[in-house]
């Protein structure tokens, strides 16, 4: 065993671990499509403040907020089959991809909320006096104009969620981080392992932080 | 073609629209004047139920809302019989002058868009903008920003436009571009009810002038009853006092 870091060791896992971070995307990739179905909903159902829907939702974030999401995981994987034996065939991919949609879509519910109340009520106002519903006014103006506004922390949640998809290996799913521990199990070198890892979430946390600023620009001179 | 009958309107305790009567025929043009604070506003937005009505019921072009049994249905309805034009314009901001025009032509009337367009383009060439479809709000003038709103209110083909103070928030020198369009509106028999404090212009183009002063109508007629022979004390004051401003603002202009 080495007391020195094992450069060469993490030059040549690097492109093994590369391999696995297709699942660890995939993940993350479903995760937020699922979220923002569900944040988007449940940010209507509290704009309009729909009864017992909106109550419902607020029990919701509350809930998915103010738990960890390891417990989530845990939760949903172990948990939900004891409970309801149809969830006993889900595999540990789902049910990652489940808990990271429910625990993130509650942030980016509050998030899409908070710029749907920024949209000014003027706009809504101009929809309804041309005889639109508050609905179509929703959809064809309202929201348009949020997600706008939401977009950066929209994509500040999703690159949170692509590191969150590292506890994901807590339920068995084969993800980077996995990978990352079985090597350093087999290899002993645990710092090197965990450093190579490291390294990939970083590189890919850079390169979506890039895409998030060029989008910023892109936004910033839609319609200003 | 529009009848409000004992229309009451309070926010919280303040009683802003007290038990307000009255009636527009098909093609009239009614202005609306009174000292600000009043209610003129109240007035309009109710009329397209952008407030909710305490009491009372509005009719126009045959659809009426009881403010006791008004449903959403009834409501949007309603609000399909006219269109509003905001002092601050209230344009889409995320749309452009033509998509701004055609939006009620394509989620409201179900028009095919590329009919929806056409027809939004040709609006805006009545109000002198042919130039200017593919502009976004923001990059419109006061003047051109205001001249797509009331393009855009009448591309819905409501039967009566709603306009509260439509030039107030104009810099002076876009305020008659704005007036031009809208007395070319009155030449095509175009219903509309207008809040002002653009005397002269009241003067020209109304039909019947209603005086409105704490909540109530205080005296209705003629442009030429109302400010050549008021009968109230209290519009013959509001009168002088604007007609003063007017022709004193004339008067530092000829200076
Ligand atoms: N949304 C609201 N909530 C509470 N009070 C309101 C609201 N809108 C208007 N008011 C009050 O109602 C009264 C009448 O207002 P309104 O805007 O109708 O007057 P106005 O005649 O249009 O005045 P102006 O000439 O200044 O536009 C005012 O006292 C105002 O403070
Ligand atoms: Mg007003």
């Amino acid at each position: 065993m080495q007391t020195s870091l094992d450069f060469q060791y993490i030059i040549e896992l690097l492109p093994i671990l590369i391999k696995y971070l297709g699942v660890t995307m995939e993940m993350a990739f479903w995760g937020f499509f699922f979220a923002l179905i569900i944040a988007v909903a449940m940010a209507i159902v509290r704009v309009f403040k729909l009864p017992v829907a909106n109550q419902l939702a607020s029990l919701f974030i509350s809930f998915f907020r103010g738990t960890p999401l390891l417990v989530q995981l845990f939760l949903l994987y172990y948990g939900l089959p004891q409970l309801l034996p149809i969830f006993s065939g889900m595999n540990a991919f789902s049910a990652a991809v489940l808990g990271l949609s429910l625990h993130f879509s509650a942030y980016m519910a509050e998030s899409i909320r908070a710029a749907i109340l920024g949209i000014d009520k003027s706009q809504m106002e101009a929809c309804l006096s041309i005889g639109m519903t508050r609905l179509q006014a929703m959809r064809r103006i309202i929201l348009p104009q949020a997600s706008r506004v939401a977009t950066p922390s929209l994509m500040n949640y999703f690159i949170d969620m692509i590191k969150s998809t590292s506890l994901a290996f807590t339920l068995g799913v084969a993800e980077i981080m996995a990978k990352a521990q079985m090597e350093a199990a087999s290899t002993f070198k645990f710092f090197e392992s965990f450093l190579a890892v490291a390294l990939i979430y970083w590189v890919v946390v850079m390169f979506f932080t890039r895409i998030q600023h060029l989008l910023e620009i892109r936004l910033n001179k839609a319609y200003s | 073609m529009i009848k409000v009958r004992n229309l009451s309107k309070s926010f919280a305790d303040n009683i802003v629209l007290k038990s307000i009567d009255f009636d527009v025929l098909g093609a009239e043009i009614v202005v609306i004047i009174g000292p600000s604070g009043t209610g003129k506003s109240t007035l309009l937005r109710c009329l397209n139920y952008l407030e909710t009505p305490d009491t009372g019921s509005i009719e126009i072009a045959g659809v009426k809302v009881e403010a006791k049994n008004a449903t959403p249905k009834k409501i949007t309805h309603l609000r399909k019989q006219s269109s509003f034009v905001f002092q601050n314009y209230s344009l889409f901001a995320n749309k452009t002058a033509l998509q701004n025009v055609a939006e009620s032509l394509i989620s409201v009337s179900k028009m095919a868009k590329h009919d929806a367009l056409k027809e939004a383009e040709s609006v805006l060439r009545q109000v002198g903008l042919a130039e200017k479809l593919d502009q976004y709000p923001s990059q419109l003038s006061g003047g051109q920003q205001q001249r797509v709103g009331i393009a855009r209110a009448m591309a819905c083909q409501g039967k009566v436009i709603l306009f509260d103070e439509p030039t107030s928030s104009l810099d002076p020198e876009w305020v008659d571009e704005v007036l031009a369009v809208m007395k070319q509106l009155a030449k095509q028999k175009q219903t509309m009810i207008v809040v002002t404090h653009e005397m002269q212009f009241a003067r020209e183009i109304a039909d019947k002038v209603i005086f409105m002063e704490g909540g109530s109508i205080v005296e209705q007629g003629t442009a030429k009853q109302i400010f050549e022979n008021p009968q109230h004390q209290r519009t013959k004051e509001f009168v002088a006092r604007s007609t003063k401003s007017y022709t004193s603002a004339f008067d530092s202009c000829m200076l």
